[in-house]
């Protein structure tokens, strides 16, 4: 009796171990990564072989697509793959939704692609993420594709796929910050960042995003661009933002906090915090993307309705103009089984077809130029003309695969600026001294 | 067991010997199926973030890796922020542990004292143990939070609670003392319910007062408890990850040995330095472990033994 407890036992223990071990396993091959042995290194051409995708295959391509995305919030995801499946091509287009924290979104996108899953024909990459993703030879190079049709995109989106001369996505949506104004309180748009202050200090003040995330690398790249600042040197090989240009465009807004022209509170806001104390109608400037302005104009809190406007960045006295651009890049895994298929997709939604419905629809902004002239366009975004301007004068953030590690360096030294823990001066000395560090990561 | 030593009387010596044996090989078979769990859910991770931390894996050439020996480890060690991170973890174990315990002891006193309404008091402590930590995160961060928490309007005070160095860390700590102080009474309710009434009516008839009986009676005899609780506390608060992720995303002072191997291993994806980072966590939450075990674990045997 004792016995055959003992072995049942034994048994079932060891089936439980079975299926853990198995559970741990693929937990480990998606965490590890990288665990294969040594290859000799591609020296600086990292994205040497990778996959060309052929532009022919998309013709008479059939079967299915997986399009990965994050939570599609705004729901134009929903609304283009319904439009397309209905259009009958052969092809039916499945949609796989991750979290909608970007971080979490490109770290299960770089699981399934560690593990060399095939799950994402497509994905719907944040215009940082591409170079990375580049490098590691995870996505098929599209330079073949997008030759044809380089002319009809705005100029700016298409430098956000480009890494080593080659295209490794096609532009979906692009977004880029704005200045919302009051205009019951201020009369004319200020010309520079500077009047900017100025004005914002005699009329409640300003309020942006300054916490150490993402966004405070947007905010004070906006400045820092305009003022003739520079991240990395030409070849992208060393560190350059240690330069007189970018301490005065982090002196300003530093200055902004310390005599109170931007609160205190904003070391801590991310967007949704700026556009609530925007919404309390404290404040005559606000800097946030355009999906704010909806909510500015909607909310049932907000007392700012009818009261303000948008307009593109300013220029920085002595400097120019300058943005920061946003958006997504369709991406085609090398891993996909059905690469031509999802070629067929992208070409879909890329087109002007999807991006005249987005933005008359999601209000989020066409990569085409021509999606700008559209009647639709032009009713859904009354700034749409802004937005052309903010985007094509956008530039954008450092293509690298460090960029998380640089974009640290930036936002940790700013918010630390911002804060008072430390001076301008000192906060772009060691942003520098940390982006060289992030650059030479074996 | 009483066939067994029966069995055992009756056998000539050299029965018993085989017996014995048999006995043993059994007992490792039974053992065994466990040792392979432990093995692979244990070991093999254990294992396999050694392995890692003594690698390099770039991060801009796919599948390139090299061996690195303790280079990542001496990375780590000479890194002004691991450090910053390491204090700021010590910092949060002990005021978190200390007001947890201070907090939780008084809860449990006042759960067990038999009064009406006994059942809604201890229903009522324990709700924010049961609360997801992500959610009690979420929860402080809009209280201490500017234009709409209400911590600062309710003390009139304009203080930066999430971006300024050391509220950040306090917001931190006081969220970990309100969730975990309900776990740190329910352990010591245990210990308190095993204490037999008598030993308590025995010193009254002697005429001891309330003070003495919590302070020769009640105390040494939850010992025990408080130490079990203490050391689960201790281990927990050491790798502390969650609530500084969401309340400050790790910053402002509030980077701790998790949330700095996290960023390292997940964001930055430099393998080799951020398994490096949790192997030194690990380390510490042994050596940790094992000084409460070696001067506290004596002492519980101790007690039991007295």
């Amino acid at each position: 009796m004792r016995g055959r407890f003992g072995l049942g036992s034994a048994l079932a223990l060891a089936l439980c171990s079975f299926v853990v071990a198995a559970c741990g396993g693929s937990d480990n091959g998606g965490g590890g990564g990288g665990g294969g042995g040594s290859e000799s290194g591609g020296g600086t051409n990292q994205t040497a072989g990778v996959k060309k995708i052929d532009p022919n295959s998309m013709k008479g391509a059939k079967g299915k697509v997986t399009y990965c995305t994050g939570k599609d919030t705004p729901g134009n995801t929903h609304a283009w793959i319904k439009a397309y499946n209905a259009k009958n091509t052969g092809i039916t287009v499945k949609i796989l939704e991750f979290p909608t924290s970007a971080d979490a979104q490109r770290q299960q996108f770089i699981q399934r692609q560690q593990a060399k899953s095939g799950e994402c024909d497509i994905f719907s990459s944040d215009v940082i993420w591409t170079a990375e993703f580049a490098s590691q030879k995870w996505l098929y190079d599209m330079t073949p594709y997008i030759q044809s049709r380089k002319a009809d995109f705005i100029q700016a989106p298409l430098q956000t796929v480009t890494f080593e001369n080659k295209q490794f996505g096609v532009p979906e949506t692009t977004d880029a910050g704005f200045l919302y104004y009051r205009d019951d309180k201020i009369k004319q748009v200020p010309a520079t960042w500077q009047e900017v202050y100025k004005e914002a200090a005699q009329n409640g003040g300003i309020v942006y995003q300054g916490a150490a995330y993402e966004g405070l690398t947007c905010d004070f790249l906006e400045l820092m661009f305009a003022a003739g600042g520079q991240v990395l040197n030409a070849d992208g090989t060393k560190a350059a933002i240690n330069s007189p240009q970018s301490v005065k465009a982090l002196q300003l807004m530093v200055d902004g906090v310390k005599n109170g022209t931007a609160p205190k509170a904003v070391t801590t806001y991310m967007e949704p915090q700026a556009l609530s104390a925007w919404e309390t109608g404290k404040y005559a400037f606000m800097r946030n993307w355009p999906y704010a302005y909806a909510l500015s104009q909607n909310d049932t809190t907000s007392k700012v309705k009818g009261k303000f406007q948008v307009a593109p960045q300013p220029a920085f006295e002595g400097g120019g103009k300058a943005g920061i651009l946003g958006g997504h890049n369709s991406v085609i895994s090398v891993y996909s089984k059905n690469p031509g298929a999802a070629l067929a997709v992208v070409d879909y939604v890329t087109s002007l077809e999807t991006n005249v419905r987005n933005a008359s629809k999601f209000s989020l902004a066409p990569v085409l130029s021509a999606a700008y002239d559209d009647a639709k366009v032009k009713k859904a975004l009354p700034f749409s003309d802004e937005l052309k301007q903010a985007i094509a004068q956008a530039k954008a953030r450092p293509v690298s695969p460090v960029y998380p590690q640089i974009s640290q360096a930036i936002y940790n030294n700013v918010n630390d600026a911002l804060a008072g823990r430390q001076t301008a001066a000192d906060a772009m000395k060691k942003a520098q001294a940390a982006i060289d560090k992030a650059l030479a990561t074996f | 067991m009483a066939d067994a030593t029966a069995v055992q009387k009756t056998g000539t010596p050299a029965t018993r010997r085989s017996k014995g044996l048999s006995e043993r090989r059994l007992a490792f078979l039974m053992v065994s199926p466990s040792m392979l769990l432990i093995a692979l859910v244990a070991a093999y991770p254990i294992g396999y973030g050694l392995w890692l931390s003594l690698h390099e894996y770039s991060v801009r050439v796919a599948g390139l890796s090299r061996w690195a020996g303790l280079r990542n480890y001496r990375t780590a060690l000479s890194d002004s922020e691991w450090w910053a991170a390491f204090f700021h973890t010590m910092i949060f174990t002990v005021c978190s542990v200390s007001l947890e315990f201070a907090i939780g002891l008084g809860m449990a006193l006042v759960m067990h004292a038999a009064f009406r309404g006994q059942g809604i008091i201890r229903t009522t402590v324990l709700v924010p143990w049961a609360m997801l930590t992500v959610v009690t995160a979420v929860m402080w961060r809009t209280m201490f939070e500017s234009p709409l928490g209400f911590v600062n309007s309710l003390l009139g005070t304009n203080t930066v609670w999430l971006g300024d160095q050391p509220y950040a860390l306090i917001v931190v700590i006081l969220a970990d003392v309100w969730k975990t102080a309900p776990f740190m009474a329910l352990l010591i309710l245990a210990g308190l319910q095993v204490i037999p009434t008598e030993i308590y009516e025995a010193a009254e008839v002697d005429g001891a007062t309330a003070w003495q009986r919590f302070a020769r009676i009640t105390m040494p005899l939850l010992m025990p408890a408080i130490l079990v609780a203490l050391i689960f506390r201790t281990l927990d608060a050491l790798r502390v990850f969650d609530l500084p992720f969401v309340l400050t995303n790790g910053k402002s002072g509030t980077s701790t040995l998790s949330t700095i191997a996290q960023e390292t291993f997940a964001s930055n994806r430099i393998y080799g330095l951020g398994s490096a980072m949790a192997v030194l966590t690990f380390l510490i939450v042994m050596i940790v472990s094992f000084t409460y075990i070696r001067t506290v674990g004596g002492n519980i045997r101790g007690l039991a033994e007295e």
